[in-house]
């Protein structure tokens, strides 16, 4: 029985914490949050513990899951690998790259787990893609487009509208689809973006960033935090022999409208694409199966990494108004 | 009076769709097809008996034929030498997008109508698409705000022909694809690209031609834009491409397909699935408020500068791709 503890009680904190009580070989130890009376009434929810220090809880666990504001990752990694704790971290990794080295650094160490939560790959649509791509569906591909987005996220102290914490739309959502990008069709060589980041507006950011790859496939990456019309994620795979098109609006199987939504007048409405295997439960049953296994998952530390290292050319590129080209490579 | 046409050229296929578009004129007493003229005369002769018009066997006869204006839809390479010379006959010129392959070519067509007293009108029909025309009154009345970013393309699929032979078409994919949407940026914002940077590659032909172009424009009054000018749309693509506009306002944002006003089409004899457009015709609304602007001496909605600033962004984005950096514009003379 591997026992976990959930460090923040925001919306990711509680959605990890749903899948775990539906595995088995996995106990849900409890929480803790800087805000002690969120942490209280999330572990109350839950029927477990709130743990009013870090300290204590890593005392009780096997594992700990990282769901707080991404600066804090750093000091919570460390302390977690020094307890010989495994770690699941939320996405990104680490809000500079030298944060993520440590990281990487103090986990083999200490010979833990560090996998950091890039939930798209569990994702179904995207998983898919990646494996039509690389079963040659579209033949080589050549241009990509994705796009995700909808309202500014709002959250706790409204950490996402401070830049030095979230990063912005660029580091802290369209993470997801580097690591995705990165993961489909290989190493990005350049980046050219333009951002509303850096403009002073009052919660409005967006994104347009475009990446050229080693592959020599050019890649456009939509990051919206400007779209009071709704969540909305697209992409679009085009190759020399098909294209995989993929929208969220256009898969919805369930779309209810209610008579009285309230405030008056008709609802407006509202889909949903339920799914039998939620992705954020395989994500965390991948996590929990390869540290039982004593494997590394399939998603590992220096890939969050890279994806943040993609994320940080993209807000340089924002701030120079320059190409910046990736070093190294893998 | 009826405005009275010729059709110089009909290498480019949107001169097909507008000869159309003069036909519908002139049933409606607006214009009048007085005939048209091509350098492969077996397509003039075909056009003109397709059209119940009159075939000329020389640009210069089609010329002295007292008509009052053209349409000019040559290989891109030949706007200039086809505009120079009805601009010298006196004639008022329609001319097919891109408005020119160079900068000294396409000032050259400015400075050849302005020097013979004709109007030069760029055929870019997007501006009369009744989406577009909405989507613009809702920048200009400020519903949305302050314009803070755009997001645009215009993709297709590779043309064939004389759009692969650079030395025709002056590129591939990016002269053909940036210049609708760019100009109806500038349109929109009234302000001029200030910078471009682009990726451009030919992954999906691999021929000596670019057919995927991803460009970043910056407008002097910092709106940024991308532009997806690719030629990526797969074979069995239900339609031709599309143009999509994405404006991000202080206050809203709206999203234009452009031309997603279509039934589906499952056609069991020919194994295609095709989206059949019911929309209005932009066509008619470019070749009508030319055939207006001649008829008033009003000036044209589109003009020679128009074409030139767009088309520019398209040059910019070559010399872009070719350095590896952004480019400042305007480029040198």
């Amino acid at each position: 029985m591997l026992r976990v503890g959930i460090v923040g009680v925001g919306t990711m904190g509680r959605t990890h914490a749903s899948a775990y009580t539906k595995l088995p070989n996995v106990q849900l130890v409890g929480f803790t949050d800087a805000i002690a009376d969120a942490a209280q009434r999330v572990a109350s929810q839950f029927g477990v513990q709130a743990f009013d220090s870090y300290e204590t809880l890593l005392e009780q666990v096997d594992m700990v899951d990282i769901c707080t504001p991404t600066p804090t990752h750093l000091e919570l990694v460390l302390r977690a690998a020094s307890a010989g704790k495994h770690i699941l971290c939320e996405k990104p990794l680490g809000r500079t790259l030298p944060q993520c080295e440590q990281m990487i650094e103090a986990a083999n160490k200490a010979g833990v787990t560090l996998m950091p939560a890039q939930v798209l790959r569990f994702f179904p649509e995207f998983k898919q893609a990646r494996d039509l791509v690389l079963a040659g569906a579209v033949g080589t591909p050549a241009a990509i487009r994705t796009r995700r987005g909808g309202p500014y996220p709002r959250a706790a102290n409204d950490w996402y509208a401070d830049f030095e914490q979230s990063g912005g739309p660029i580091l802290d959502m369209v993470i997801h689809d580097f690591d995705w990008l990165r993961w489909t069709f290989g190493e990005v060589e350049r980046v050219f973006a333009k951002a509303l980041t850096f403009k002073g507006l009052d919660h409005i950011d967006y994104a347009l960033i475009t990446l050229r790859l080693k592959s020599g496939a050019i890649a456009h990456v939509e990051a919206n935090w400007a779209d009071p019309g709704g969540f909305k994620v697209d992409f679009e795979i085009a190759g020399d022999a098909g294209m995989i098109a993929f929208d969220s609006r256009l898969a919805t199987p369930l779309t209810v409208a209610k008579q009285d939504a309230g405030g008056g007048g008709g609802g407006v409405a509202v889909p949903e694409s339920p799914l039998a295997e939620d992705p954020y439960m395989l994500e965390i049953k991948h996590f929990v199966d390869s540290v039982q296994a004593g494997q590394p998952p399939s998603i590992t530390a220096e890939d969050g990494m890279k994806a943040v290292e993609i994320a940080l050319a993209a807000i340089e590129s924002v701030r120079t108004g320059k190409v910046i080209r990736l070093g190294g490579g893998a | 009076m009826a405005v009275r046409i010729g059709m110089m050229s009909f290498a480019h296929m949107h001169a097909y769709s507008y000869i159309q578009c003069v036909k519908q004129l002139e049933a409606e007493g607006k214009a009048q097809l007085v005939g048209v003229a091509d350098d492969d005369p077996q397509r003039g002769q075909q056009v003109a008996q397709q059209y119940g018009t009159r075939f000329y066997d020389s640009y210069k006869a089609l010329l002295d034929a007292g008509i009052d204006a053209v349409i000019v839809c040559p290989e891109n390479i030949k706007h200039r030498p086809l505009t120079e010379m009805a601009a010298k006959a006196g004639k008022h010129v329609l001319c097919e997008k891109p408005l020119a392959t160079t900068k000294a070519d396409g000032r050259a067509m400015i400075e050849v109508c302005r020097a013979n007293g004709v109007q030069l009108m760029t055929a870019f029909p997007c501006r009369f698409s009744p989406s577009y025309i909405r989507l613009k009154q809702m920048v200009e009345s400020g519903e949305l705000g302050e314009v803070l970013a755009i997001r645009g393309t215009n993709r297709g699929r590779n043309p064939g022909g004389w759009f692969i032979v650079p030395e025709l078409s002056g590129g591939g994919a990016v002269i053909d694809h940036t210049v609708h949407v760019t100009d109806l940026c500038r349109d929109l914002l009234k302000s001029e690209v200030v910078e471009v940077y682009a990726e451009i590659g030919n992954g999906f032909c691999h021929g000596d031609f670019d057919d995927t172009g991803m460009l970043t424009l910056t407008f002097a009054n910092e709106v940024f834009a991308t532009l997806d000018s690719s030629w990526s749309r797969p074979k069995v693509f239900p339609t031709w491409g599309d143009v999509t506009l994405q404006v991000v306002g202080t206050k809203g944002l709206v999203y234009m397909d452009m031309f997603a006003q279509n039934s589906t089409l499952y056609d069991d004899r020919n194994m295609r699935i095709t989206l059949e457009h019911w929309g209005s015709s932009i066509d008619y609304g470019l070749v009508s408020a030319f055939v207006e602007s001649v008829a008033t001496g009003k000036p044209v909605p589109i003009t020679g500068e128009d074409g030139l600033a767009a088309a520019e962004v398209a040059f910019a984005a070559y010399e872009s791709a070719k350095r590896g950096e952004p480019v400042r514009l305007p480029l040198p003379e």
